[in-house]
């Protein structure tokens, strides 16, 4: 089938399970995630729902597999761009592996439509959250500031 | 096969990530590899290992070198056993301080083991670099034995 996929490695030294916290837990999430928070209990069948401050709830769908600190993947959809939206549900893979002090995070994200605006989108936004993801935890400091500026550079 | 393409958002300057990539003694601390070249446009540039040993893991020519922004050079087998490939480095002000390195590899279509191994690499190398940048201390990259990605 014809599909779209975006993929991204990173590696961060930082443990696992700070990691795995990081990307689940909604008080850290708030620091590096451009202010944006994820609601969810991570468990198999969970509803799954993204908030970003200037849109409310942004994305929604369901936590297909779980396995803290290794594995989850999310079933996906753009809820508040109506393009985006209309190409329905994507699939998101995030797996962790740890070696030699870094933590090895990989983020597949895939949807069964050609050419998708959804990964497009996903395409530019993943790196940026993920190189603040990185700074935040190896030192302190997220790009949390960042959006406010490039979006007024933008106007 | 689709091009290669990898950004990162290091906090740093336009300079410091050029610097990183052209010069050796800084290569070599988050690559554990050296680029050598005078960086002119037409020059030859050499990927070497940093084993003391001078070995040639990959060369080329550079097609584009526009310090402290743009560098793009071709990517050869020593043994020119394939078709080159292409890397091309772009250097962007992001935000105050913040600087957004991509990375593009493309012109892969003639060489389906290094497009493999490239996407692996290119991973360890930029997120190695990010955190020298960041934090002054990077780690041996290659040792990592995981599957590639």
């Amino acid at each position: 089938m014809a599909n779209s996929s975006f993929v991204y490695v990173i590696y961060i030294r930082s443990p696992q399970q700070k990691v795995w916290d990081a990307l689940t837990k909604p008080e850290f999430q708030k620091q590096y995630w451009f202010g944006g928070h994820q609601e969810s209990s991570w468990k198999k069948g969970a509803e799954w729902k993204m908030f970003m401050p200037q849109h409310g709830l942004t994305d929604s769908g369901e936590i297909l597999e779980s396995d803290p600190p290794n594995r989850v993947v999310i079933k996906w959809r753009n809820e508040f761009k109506p393009e985006l939206k209309s190409e329905g549900y994507s699939r998101c893979v995030m797996e962790l592996t740890h070696e030699t002090d870094l933590t090895r995070l990989t983020i597949t994200h895939t949807i069964d439509k050609e050419d998708a605006q959804f990964i497009q989108a996903v395409s530019g936004g993943w790196p940026r959250i993920l190189s603040s993801l990185q700074s935040y935890l190896e030192t302190g400091r997220a790009h949390g500031d960042t959006r406010t500026v490039s979006e007024q550079a933008h106007k | 096969m689709s091009d290669y393409v990898y950004a990162t958002y290091i906090y740093t300057t336009a300079q410091k990530v050029w610097d990183a990539i052209t010069k050796p003694e800084f290569a070599h601390q988050y690559w554990m590899h050296t680029n050598v070249s005078d960086w002119k446009p037409g020059s030859r540039w050499e990927h070497q290992h940093g084993d003391g040993s001078g070995k040639v893991l990959i060369d080329g020519t550079v097609l584009e070198s526009n310090s402290p922004r743009r560098l793009v050079m071709t990517w050869t087998r020593p043994d020119k056993s394939k078709e080159p490939s292409r890397v091309t480095f772009d250097i962007a002000d992001y935000a105050p301080g913040l600087i957004c390195l991509t990375v593009t590899h493309d012109q892969l279509e003639h060489d389906e083991a290094m497009a493999s191994s490239i996407s692996g690499g290119w991973s360890k190398v930029l997120s190695n670099l990010k955190s020298l940048l960041e934090t002054g201390k990077a780690e041996n990259i290659w040792l990592i034995k995981g599957k590639e990605g």
